[in-house]
């Protein structure tokens, strides 16, 4: 039961005939005016144009103290008669400071317009609608995403940190579009999904990653699909109150993007960015050198030797003696070998976007295409998007608009093993292989070593290569059907197509003994169908009531197809079809989603602002007495500027206090049939079918609950100058989908239940200031900070998660807290190291495991500065976290001291430690690997995590140039320094997309320091 | 306003249409657990399920923990929890032990469907025949789980019937070890009446009864009964000790006359084992590999002789183990071969003061493996001699720690010489989801 778009036009067709009386209308009321005026008045021409001298359409000029106005044309010009020379014009457009303007004796006005720095009128994009700032009673931020756009990172995301206050966002990799974490006051769940969900334009959008081959850990990030150049304006959902119409997907803030769109009667205007540039890592690991790493490992030799006789190690037999003794040579004999110089590059970045925008009376269109090319730091990992957008509204009578919003992108990426693991992992093989170790074997053939690829063989022969098509797509028509009521309905659709291709040859690891290829696809569809219907109305001159009422029906469908072939011919054959065995397998998952909601919302003299919202979930995915959740909220505010005893108080330009409660739920990342009793089939035996149980039913299963409370204040002061921005707010999450753990005597690992209860509190403070405004010199300053105190209210059984258990979700901790043996120090005269004792039994055991520190900072938050001097222009963004700590996995390898011998790399840090009695060191004597100095899980590698760091820094030139709008010369520099105390490369480095093992750095390119130069022209 | 008349009631009606079926989607790769077993084909599905339960645990960690235990094996990887075998120090968090406890019990549910379940069948095309073959194959399946529960951590909970919910098969205290070993021998007594006296060398049949009777009954230290059974088997012309040593296992061989019972893999089910083994160069991670003193041993024509072909040379002039090397990996994991049987019925000889007999059934796997016959002619010496055959001879099956454990002889040739380590920890994480377990002591 569609409404195809075709019919939907011959339904709309009927409404012409309004169109035609109201042309007929505005026709009459121009003639009256021309009447009234004719005469005795002096014809006036100007133009309006904004700082960088473009022309602005619609902008109203009105003579002062009376009736007459006009607008401007496509242009930006107008014509106006006025009846004396020295008459004051009023020119006001939104968004911009309303200027007085005298006339004399000129016939030709200049008039520039200078942006509006005052934020209370700024249009606000909310959850179904729009809102000014000052009437907005939820917590929503509002980014420009402008002046981060030139960071290189895949998706825009991954750009926005330190941005918004109250959203922590940690870029995890150097590889560009891979998934970046982004938490909206901080984390609810333990097994679904923390992600927020992501609205463009009306369409609730895949955020999942699709990839099925592996990297190590890593996902690439389905939201580097969307080129950051279409986006206008991001607007970040985080209270109840602003999230509560989302409902089961809302507890985890909405992202809503909007993309840009042309303006009615706007001539058509064409804009060009180019931009080229470098990247390369700002440090590298420092690692021993063969002598070093053989001296090491014989003194691990030799202490063990002492240790444990019945090991038979002795100086005699260490394995670095000389080659004539049987041994490997002696320790000054070895060879340094270095590998990580070989894949690590100065990269590439380019970017290229073109766009043009503009409209006629009824029609605005925004057309743009753009490709953007990444080459990662870490060869030979590459990104590249080449995508399109088309936005088109259409104005069919003076009640009915229809449009249709259209992204359509093709990402490209060259992948490799940049994560934890062995075969075909890359930067582990060139970072974890003992330094010593030739990459030729005695034959002069090359070969991997302590069990990695052979870095050469690697670089050479990498063949992983995804393509993600993807389509967003939103088709809506809107009417007015009353003078204050507003109907629309839309479709929307999300649609992504993911291609792997994998080839291993037989050079490499996983393609031995004889090459193996893989080729999948997946899919995830989402259609969304969307009604709501809203009035809004003033009564008398002090109340203002608003109310909303719709319903969506949305379906999401997952499917994969995946083939292997292994037993190739020779390395020339790389597709499955080649191959001499091939395996396949598919998947397919639906679930669905029927929704209405509704919001009422009251305003007293702009004084009281109130409302009430709630919205109404069904869901495939539940128990069948838990399908349908109900999400309210409630908020006020008061705008106490507004009160008579504040009126006169010149400084203080406005202040508003806010207040809300609701609940919003979570079900993402549950898995489509959680809550079904399941036998499953493939278990079959000698080619024979099989079936298995594979999970028990929860026919209680439902939603994830959050209750939310915010207060906050909105407060600027001389003429908005300067602004501030405050939220508290307190976070309960319960019923918490949770994988209990069940006794393996069931059978069954677990099950799903809604067992977990996890709290989030925190403030958020923005501030704005315009700390100069000059006729040639402005500067701006923004800065925010925030803080979110996490906290697991209630887990039956702890749960470990990550190598070596090193995070554990515990009651009364935070989520993501780390799990290790606190080290105290290294005892000087032994040169062991001493932990403490938690049970104070005289011995260390698991239950002396405590937890340390977790992945949250204390505070984050970021800076702006941005400066214009005549045509120059400068932004200099520092982002920052204090209080985070970091496991750096990376160290705990190489800074064994020797006991991974010819396994592992030896960190130069490794040369600090302990030989002596009396040495004191934080770096223990060598002895073996998991038995006490060299302990699994020691604190020894949980580090400060704090950083400083200037996340972009850009300089730009407007240049003036006759018959060309705007031509801006710019030069940009990312990450350009980086204070930490962290020893790794990159305090934000997480080998693993999984949100549970968050803040494990192993195996991860860092994030390159970047220059890039760039141009933007405006015709 | 028609327009908005339309587009309202087709929103309406799509919304409406919307609520009922909508919200209720049945998945496609998987079945509702309310019908499960309910007719001959579901039934042989059902304990075919069981037996590809097997490759969870018997693939690998079982295996490992068999032979790492031992004397041959070292350690070459990064996972620290092989080294916890190597060294007799396994913490009760060890990732194996878990994998192990859990591929275990999930076989038992499944087989306790089966057992449950399929007796109450009804359906003409289930004959008696193949009603009575699947059910002995569930009890014998059953049989072979407790008995390495048994032998890996002695006492553990028994576990005789399906879990239908959450509730089920939980709490349950562990029972004794000799209580664990009853419920062994009375599964196999269940067995061997309902299964055919036929010979499938990848699914359970009576002669595969039999093959485990021995095995158990030397365990006890019944050697008579050991002998008794490992007789039957032997005397079976389908069962043979094949030449040369490696026939059993090169050139893809499986199902081979030395073969008892072997797990079956194929393309699409895959044994990891390979992978553990197997150097780079094969596209393994070598995560173990032969130790020197092995790798001398095997490579002595006297003491290996022709099973030297279980090691070979990678390109780094590095030992690695090559029993299992199959691409794609369809390595078969061997739980019984008839060699086993040989070397059973020579201990329990030996034991039973028949030098004669056990001299002569060491020597026909000595023979097989291209060596001279034993020189050993005291009671002592043979078992010694039989000890050390088994530990070539099975070096990368799951046998030298079990054999050392049963024979109490941990201490003198492994120095382990804590007791309490000869049983493994119950997993760390099991002791906390289920209060009613209680540790083993030592740990």
């Amino acid at each position: 039961m569609y409404f195809t778009p075709k019919e939907s036009m011959s339904v709309l067709r009927i409404m012409a005939p309004v169109k035609q009386i109201v042309l007929a209308f505005l026709l009459l009321t121009i003639f009256s005016t021309l009447k009234v005026n004719a005469g005795e008045l002096i014809s006036l021409k100007g133009k309006v144009t904004d700082a960088a001298g473009e022309g602005i359409p619609g902008v109203s000029i009105q003579v002062k103290g009376t009736l007459r106005g006009t607008l401007t044309n496509a242009d930006g010009n107008f014509e106006i008669n006025v009846d004396q020379p020295g008459a004051l014009l009023v020119v006001s457009y939104v968004g911009y400071v309303t200027q007085e303007v005298r006339t004399n004796k000129q016939s030709s006005l200049n008039i520039r317009l200078v942006a509006d720095q005052k934020q209370l009128n700024e249009v606000i994009v909310v959850g179904y609608g729009t809102q000014e700032r000052k009437n907005l009673i939820g917590s929503i931020s509002k980014v420009d995403p402008t002046d981060v756009k030139s960071i290189p990172a895949g998706s825009f995301d991954a750009q926005l940190q330190g941005k918004v206050p109250g959203v922590q966002i940690t870029s995890n990799t150097g590889v560009p579009g891979e998934t970046v974490t982004v938490r909206v006051r901080g984390a609810t769940s333990i097994n679904a999904d923390n992600d927020p969900l992501y609205v463009v334009d009306g369409v609730f959008i895949n955020s999942s990653s699709l990839q099925t081959v592996g990297t190590g850990g890593k996902a690439t990030s389905p939201i580097a699909d969307i080129n950051p150049a279409d986006i206008e304006s991001l607007e970040i959902l985080k209270d109840a109150e602003a999230t509560a119409l989302y409902g089961s997907r809302g507890a985890n803030g909405v992202i809503l993007i909007t993309t840009k769109r042309g303006k009615f009667n706007q001539k058509a205007k064409v804009n060009l960015n180019v931009s080229q540039g470098v990247a390369k890592a700002a440090k590298l690991w420092e690692l021993t050198t063969g002598p070093e790493h053989a001296q090491l490992v014989n003194e691990w030799w030799i202490n063990t030797g002492k240790d444990t006789p019945s090991l038979n190690r002795t100086t005699a037999n260490r394995p670095f003696r000389p080659v004539s003794e049987g041994g490997r040579g002696l320790p000054e004999e070895q060879q340094t070998y270095d590998r990580l110089g070989q894949v690590f590059r100065t990269a590439s970045l380019k970017n290229y976007d073109l766009s043009v925008s503009g409209g006629t009376a009824t029609t605005k269109y925004y057309l743009g295409g753009g490709y953007n090319s990444q080459e990662s730091i870490l060869r030979p990992i590459d990104f590249n998007r080449a995508s399109l957008k088309f936005n088109l509204d259409q104005k069919i009578s003076d009640k009915v608009q229809v449009g249709i919003s259209n992204t359509f992108s093709r990402t490209f990426r060259n992948q490799a093993r940049a994560g934890d693991g062995p075969a075909g992992g890359l930067l582990q093989a060139a970072l974890h292989t003992p330094t010593y170790l030739s990459p030729y074997n005695e034959q002069g053939v090359l070969v991997g070593r302590a069990g990695f690829d052979n870095v050469d063989l690697l670089l050479e022969n990498y063949d992983v290569k995804a393509v993600s098509l993807r389509y967003i797509g939103n088709l809506y028509a809107e009417a007015d059907i009353l003078p204050n009521l507003k109907f629309r309905t839309s479709w929307g659709l999300d649609f992504n197509n993911y291609d792997e291709n994998e080839y291993w040859n037989t050079f490499l690891i996983s393609g031995s003994p004889d090459g193996l290829a893989t080729a999948s696809n997946g899919q995830a569809t989402t259609w969304i169908n969307e009604q709501t219907l809203s009035y809004r109305k003033k009564f008398g001159t002090k109340h203002t009531l608003g109310i909303l009422v719709g319903n969506t029906v949305q379906s999401n469908v997952s499917t994969g197809t995946s083939s292997t072939g292994r037993g190739f011919a020779n390395n020339s054959f790389k597709l499955v079809s080649s191959a001499a065995t091939t395996t396949g397998s598919s998947s397919w998952s639906k679930s669905n989603l029927s929704s209405f909601f509704s919001r009422i919302d009251y305003n007293y003299g702009g004084r009281y602002l109130i409302d009430f919202s709630i919205r109404a979930d069904g869901s495939s995915s539940f128990g069948a007495d838990n399908r349908w959740g109900y999400f309210p909220s409630v908020g006020g505010a008061w705008r106490v500027k507004q009160e008579n005893f504040l009126k006169d108080v010149s400084f203080l330009s406005d202040l508003k206090i806010r207040a809300s409660y609701g609940t919003t739920g979570n079900q993402n990342g549950l898995g489509s049939f959680a809550a079904l009793g399941l036998w499953s089939g493939g278990s079959s035996y000698q080619g024979g079918a099989g079936i298995a149980p594979q999970q028990l039913a929860n026919p209680n299963l439902k939603w994830e609950r959050t209750n939310q409370f915010n207060i906050g204040a909105d407060v600027s002061f001389f003429a908005e100058r300067l602004g501030l921005e405050f939220n508290v707010y307190q976070k309960n999450t319960s019923n918490g989908l949770l994988s209990l753990a069940l006794p393996g005597t069931t059978g069954f690992a677990n099950y799903r239940s809604n067992a977990a209860e996890i709290s989030n509190k925190g403030f958020e403070l923005a501030i704005h200031s315009v700390n100069f405004q000059g006729k040639s010199f402005t500067w701006n300053t923004s800065f925010n900070v925030s803080r979110n105190i996490n906290k697991i209210e209630k887990l039956e059984n702890p749960l470990e998660y990550g190598s070596r258990s090193l995070i554990l979700q515990q009651q009364g901790s935070p989520l993501y807290s780390f799990w290790v043996y606190k080290q105290l120090y290294v005892d000087p005269q032994t040169g062991n190291t001493v932990y403490e004792d938690v049970n104070g039994d005289g011995k260390i055991t698991i239950a002396d495991r405590q937890i340390v520190g977790s992945i949250w900072p204390k505070f984050f938050g970021g800076l702006t500065n941005s400066f214009t001097f005549k045509g120059f222009d400068a932004n200099a963004f520092l982002a920052f976290s204090y209080g985070n700590k970091v496991y750096n996995h990376n160290k705990f390898f190489g800074e064994g001291g020797g006991a991974r011998d010819a396994a592992r790399i030896i960190f130069a840090s490794n040369n600090d430690r302990w030989q002596n009695p009396g040495d004191i060191t934080d770096v223990p004597r060598p002895d073996g690997v998991n038995v006490n100095n060299y302990r699994d899980g020691g604190s020894r590698w949980l580090e400060d995590g704090s950083f400083l760091r200037l996340r972009s820094f850009t300089l730009g030139y407007t240049v003036p140039v006759r018959k060309i709008s705007a031509l801006r010369l710019y030069v940009t520099g990312s990450n350009l320094f980086t204070i930490t105390k962290y020893t790794g490369l990159d305090p934000e480095s997480s080998s693993s997309s999984g949100h549970n093992e968050q803040g494990i750095d192993l195996g991860t390119p860092p994030q390159p320091r970047s220059v890039q130069v760039g141009i933007n022209i405006t015709l | 306003m028609k327009a908005f008349k339309y587009i309202l009631a087709t929103s309406l009606i799509f919304s409406l249409g919307s609520c009922g079926n909508f919200l209720e989607v049945e998945p496609r790769a998987s079945i509702s657990d309310q019908q499960t077993i309910i007719d001959k084909v579901s039934s042989e599905t059902a304990i075919r399920g069981a037996y590809d339960s097997f490759r969870s645990y018997y693939s690998v960690n079982l295996q490992s923990i068999g032979y790492l235990s031992g004397d041959n094996i070292q350690w070459t990887g990064s996972q620290s929890q092989v080294q916890e075998f190597i060294n007799h120090s396994v913490n009760a968090e060890n990732a194996t032990i878990s994998g192990v406890w859990n591929g275990i019990y999930t076989t038992l549910n499944r087989i306790n469907h089966v057992i449950d379940k399929v007796p109450a069948v009804s359906d003409p095309l289930l004959t008696d025949a193949l009603r009575n073959q699947i059910v002995g194959e569930a009890y014998f399946l059953r049989a072979l789980g407790y008995f390495d529960l048994a032998r890996i951590w002695g006492g553990v909970p028994i576990i005789t019937k399906p879990t239908l919910s959450p509730q089920d098969n939980r709490g349950i205290a562990r029972a004794t070890q000799a209580e664990v070993y009853s419920q062994v021998i009375a599964d196999l007594e269940l067995a061997e009446p309902l299964l055919p006296a036929t010979t499938d060398r990848f699914r359970a049949t009576r002669k595969t009864v039999w093959a485990l009777k021995a095995r158990y009954y030397l365990y006890q230290k019944n050697y008579a009964k050991a002998e008794e059974y490992a007789d039957k088997v032997i005397a079976d012309a389908s069962y043979k000790l094949v030449k040369p040593y490696n026939a059993f296992f090169a050139n893809d061989a499986r199902g081979t006359e030395e073969s008892v019972f072997e797990i079956f893999y194929s393309i699409n089910e895959t044994n990891s084992h390979r992978g553990q083994w197997q150097p780079q160069q094969n596209g393994g991670t070598r995560q173990w590999a032969p130790n020197d003193a092995f790798v001398a041993l095997v490579n002595d024509p006297a003491i290996g002789g022709t099973r030297n072909t279980l090691v070979a040379k990678d390109n780094q002039n590095r030992w690695y183990g090559n029993l299992y090397y199959r691409s794609p990996a369809t390595d078969p994991t061997f739980v019984i071969r008839i060699a086993e049987l040989y070397l059973i019925r020579a201990e329990a000889r030996a034991s039973l003061d028949k030098p004669a007999g056990a001299i002569a059934d060491l020597d026909a796997v000595r023979e097989r493996a291209g060596l001279a016959k034993t020189t050993a002619s005291t009671k002592a010496d043979i078992l010694l001699a039989i000890e050390n055959e088994r530990r070539i001879e099975f070096a990368l099956e799951p046998h030298r720690w079990f054999d050392l454990v049963r024979t109490e002889r941990a201490a003198a040739v492994l120095n382990v010489n804590d007791p309490n380590k000869l049983l493994l920890p119950i997993p760390a994480e099991q002791l906390l989801t289920d209060k009613a377990l209680k540790q083993n002591p030592g740990y």
